[in-house]
């Protein structure tokens, strides 16, 4: 690698700033008054603090999972804030005219404009910071469709019957290590609602942004689309550059009703540590998705760049017949980023249909691991799926790992699974070189060729987004 | 069980205190080939068996095969049981009449055996009779394999019959030596009416080492059958467990065609491990067939230790009724030019469940290997279960590797072609299976092994 390739590679990382804000944290640890701390300030209706109640005993009695090929040091949880909020007027904010400037002003700093005169044309805006949320904007225009788009704390307040109805019907409380965490000490997140029939006007969007050096963020999400309702989501996350590690253990719920249509991208760039791996985030997140009417769709795109260490599997159950789940995935790591991500597809309906495909790259010395499943369970008569993982070697201390599970309960399912290594070839580079191309624009036109099925899957303004993000990860790693 | 020699603290679950009883009975197994270092592998392989816990479901490479079903039975060492050579001829290949070495119930019948037509510098025999400059050096093989194999803690079953090993059914080629006669080694299982215990069982341990020297060829079919039945799906009969452990070492330039059959009988136990040791340019290539036994595991290890080998992984399972069958290969390559071609087949029907769990490894030091791995499966019955993983574990860059794995039934438009030209629905359904079965069996060196084989998928089919 020359000199001039490991200045480029060595790019900081454009969202580590930090926002000097006051903020009204809670003490470190967690036990049952934590949990009942932050119900209470929350002000929720008692069903939702004996959700989390339950859910706090649950995790008591289980045990962080070993089984991912990833390795950190053990994470103390007492050590960690469990809630931390900037500080605002008591009173509910009328509109964005009395959020702190500073806070628009981090906001705007992401590239996320959420004051009035300067948002995107198109896309509706969730900010959320450490732990809540700070805006959503054109909730007036899409009220008028029906839609519901809001934070959940809203939520739980406006529409308790559907929070009740539908919040942990997913993902139940003690599915897993970090999802029962999650269900004890979550904070805010965002609350989808789309009605009966309803296309939803415009993209919805949460930004997630962590500011305090000690605080994990938990938030929760939920997309409920009614009987053929339709509806297109994003996600982007980024955090300042601390020595320390943060915890990240969101849950997403996804319920597609009969010929329901959810989409659902994430790009991910959270901090990742510095070259040595120190500092980052770690990302453990279960996302789960439930077509549970007849040909629903629930499609999973994700851009994964960031983080110290990802632990994340969008799943989809597919209940429904004809119903129909989609995983798009690109995982890039660099330098000591550790990764095992991919997806589930659990096929219980007749007639379901899956598709995977996943492109790791990994760079430096990190470890990208695919991990799936495939599941036909034996009412799933006609079942089929197409699985492809592909991974890109960059450099021969990176290392690329797939550990596709297929269970097979039924006869007339049909079943594909390919997977394939490969790195970027010098032939390659030397084409490109021939046609007065350089090194960096070559290698980002390459990435951007093998991550191309997936990228063709965001919406398109992320998708132009999360391309350059990819080359900007990637600059010089090859010498 | 006889857990009245045992008082059982409460801490000690009933999975393990069977798994200590499977290591006293595997003990009154005397070696009969005495020396130190097989006194000395015997005491560090009880002590494994002993530090380790019984494989469960929890375990994750006892994820997909449950080993609950053998717990039903109280397993004692089997003795020995005198065969006519008219009793095994069901097993003998006519290939191989003259150059056989037979096992009954894990020991050695110098009667059975017959390896008359074996040239100079080749020695297939028990391991008393080894001649002395082989005697001498077989410390440097014996258990070698074994320990290096398992990725993330050794396996338990191998420690067991390490753990009580007495004879061993060795190969041995001399460097240079290259034979065309294939050798037969056939472990065969007893099915007298002789202890019909409720629910006890024999527990027979087999033992194979195969050493290529430098430059050897040898073509070898290990062969697992039992008697009173030419086939695996007649009437049922007893219990038993065999616990096979094969170490194959293959030195430089060494060539062997390895192929395994395992046509237990419909009520035995079959959990066996072949252990390759590859060095540079060596060429292995395993047939693995596996049509018998009610429950069978088989992990087939092959580990690289010298630059450009080539290994190929052929195997077909197939099974009916509740059969279950569990193939775990790992490969994995430590040195550059590695070339790994794996294909594995799987036809599953009625109630059956066939586990396939391939893993490759390459490390920073194996570039330029090219890896490529494929399972098929076939599920003819809706309530047969197949599960597959395919794994790829890999941290150098300038290599090829890839994967596939499918699961499906027979295509009805194949079916269709074929009663378009006149077939009747069944003999278009066996065309189709045969061809999906030949492409393994053809891989088979051995013509006569070959016919019978094909024979036995066509009787399956119907």
């Amino acid at each position: 690698m020359n000199t001039s390739v490991k200045t480029l590679v060595n790019q900081p990382y454009k969202y580590g700033f930090i926002t000097d804000i006051e903020a009204d944290t809670i003490p470190r640890g967690l036990n049952e008054d934590i949990v009942r701390l932050i119900s209470s300030k929350k002000n929720e209706p008692e069903f939702m603090l004996e959700f989390r109640l339950k859910a706090y005993r649950q995790w008591l009695k289980m045990v962080e999972p070993t089984w991912p090929h990833v390795s950190y040091p053990t994470i103390d949880y007492q050590n960690i804030i469990y809630y931390s909020a900037p500080k605002q007027n008591k009173e509910k904010i009328k509109s964005l005219d009395e959020v702190d400037p500073t806070l628009l002003e981090a906001f705007e700093k992401l590239g996320i404009p959420i004051s009035e005169q300067k948002r995107l044309s198109n896309v509706a805006v969730d900010a959320i910071f450490d732990s809540v949320s700070i805006a959503t904007t054109f909730k007036d225009k899409l009220a008028k469709d029906g839609v519901i788009f809001c934070s959940i704390s809203e939520a739980l307040h406006e529409h308790p019957e559907l929070i009740k109805k539908y919040l942990g019907s997913v993902v139940p409380v003690a599915d897993n290590f970090f999802a029962a965490l999650n269900a004890a000490v979550f904070s805010d997140g965002s609350f989808v609602f789309i009605p009966k029939g309803v296309k939803c006007p415009m993209e919805l969007s949460t930004y997630f942004r962590i500011n305090n050096g000690d605080t994990g963020q938990f938030e929760r999400t939920l997309i409920i689309a009614e009987e053929g309702a339709s509806v297109s989501y994003l996600e982007g996350c980024t955090a300042p550059m601390y020595d320390s590690n943060q915890l990240h253990a969101a849950v997403v719920e996804l319920v597609a009703l009969d010929n329901a249509d959810i989409k659902y991208s994430t790009v991910q760039n959270w901090y990742a540590g510095d070259e040595n791996g120190k500092g980052g985030i770690y990302n453990f997140v279960t996302k789960r998705g439930l077509c549970k009417g007849v040909n629903s769709k629930i499609s999973w795109t994700q851009v994964e760049t960031g983080s110290a260490i990802t632990w994340k599997y969008p799943s989809c159950v597919l209940i429904g017949d004809n119903s129909v789940g989609e995983f798009y995935s690109i995982a890039l790591t660099n330098n000591k980023q550790q990764a095992d991500t991919g997806t589930k597809m659990i096929h219980i309906g007749k007639n379901t249909k899956s598709t995977i495909i996943s492109k790791g790259i990994s760079a430096g010395n990190s470890k990208n691991s695919y991990r799936g499943l495939v599941k036909i369970g034996s009412k799933a008569t006609g079942a089929r799926n197409y699985s492809q993982c592909d991974s890109m070697l960059i450099g021969d201390n990176a290392e690329a790992n797939t550990f596709p599970y297929i269970q097979v309960d039924n006869k007339t399912a049909v079943i594909e699974h390919e997977a394939s290594t490969s790195k970027i070839g010098e032939d390659q580079l030397f084409y490109f070189a021939q046609r007065g191309i350089s090194e960096e624009n070559a290698i980002s036109m390459l990435v951007g060729g093998f991550c191309k099925d997936v990228l063709n899957e965001l919406p398109m303004e992320f998708a132009a987004e999360a391309d350059k993000l990819l080359s900007l990860k990637l600059e010089g790693t090859v010498g | 069980m006889t857990s009245s020699l045992v008082s059982p603290p409460t801490n000690v679950s009933k999975t393990d205190i069977y798994l200590a009883n499977l290591l006293t009975q595997s003990k009154q197994q005397k070696p009969v080939f005495n020396a130190e270092f097989i006194d000395e592998l015997r005491q560090i392989a009880s002590l494994e068996v002993s530090s380790q816990n019984f494989p469960s479901k929890k375990d994750e490479e006892w994820r997909f095969l449950d080993l609950l079903p053998l717990l039903e039975y109280d397993f004692k060492l089997a003795s020995a049981v005198e065969l006519t050579k008219q009793d095994i001829v069901p097993f003998i290949l006519p290939e191989m009449a003259k150059s056989c070495l037979v096992f009954v119930n894990g020991i050695f019948s110098p009667v059975l055996s017959d390896v008359s037509a074996l040239p100079q510098g080749v020695y297939v025999g028990n391991l008393t009779n080894l001649p002395l400059p082989q005697s001498k050096q077989i410390v440097k093989y014996l258990n070698k394999t074994t320990n290096l194999v398992a990725q993330g803690g050794s396996d338990v079953f191998s420690a067991l019959n390490t753990a009580g090993i007495s004879d061993v059914a060795t190969v041995w080629v001399n460097a240079d030596v290259e034979i065309e006669q294939p050798i037969q080694v056939l472990f065969v299982a007893t099915q007298s009416p002789l202890t019909p215990l409720e629910k006890g069982g024999m527990l027979i341990q087999p033992r194979c080492l195969v050493v290529a020297q430098r430059g050897a060829k040898l073509t070898l079919v290990e062969y697992y059958g039992a008697t009173a039945q030419g086939c695996s799906d007649t009437a049922p009969n007893q219990a038993y467990l065999t616990n096979s452990v094969t170490e194959i070492y293959l030195e430089d330039n060494a060539e062997v065609n390895h192929t395994r059959i395992q046509r237990e009988s419909g009520k035995g136990f079959q959990i066996g491990q072949t252990a390759i040791a590859q060095a540079r340019s060596s060429r292995y290539t395993c047939n693995e067939v596996n049509l018998g036994a009610r429950l069978s595991r088989h992990n087939l290890t092959v580990n690289q230790v010298g630059e450009q080998t080539y290994t190929a992984l052929n195997g077909l399972t197939m099974l009916a009724n509740r059969q279950e069958s569990d193939t775990h290969s790992v490969v994995s390559l430590t040195k550059p030019h590695g070339v790994v071609n794996q294909l594995h087949k799987c036809i599953v029907d009625d109630y059956s469940h066939s586990v396939f769990n391939g893993k490759v490894f390459v490390p920073k030091a194996a570039q330029l290997t090219n890896a490529v791995q494929l399972n098929r499966n076939l599920v003819l019955s809706s309530k047969a279960r197949v599960d597959t993983k395919p794994e790829l574990g890999i941290t150098a860059d300038n290599v090829k590797c890839a994967h596939g794995a499918t699961v499906s039934q027979l295509q009805p438009d194949e079916l269709f072609y074929l009663r378009s030209r006149g077939l009747s629905e069944d003999q278009a359904r066996n065309l189709l299976l045969d061809a999906f079965a030949g492409e393994i069996l053809q891989r088979i060196p051995v013509p006569s092994l070959q016919e019978r084989l094909g024979q036995c998928v066509a009787c399956r089919t119907f």
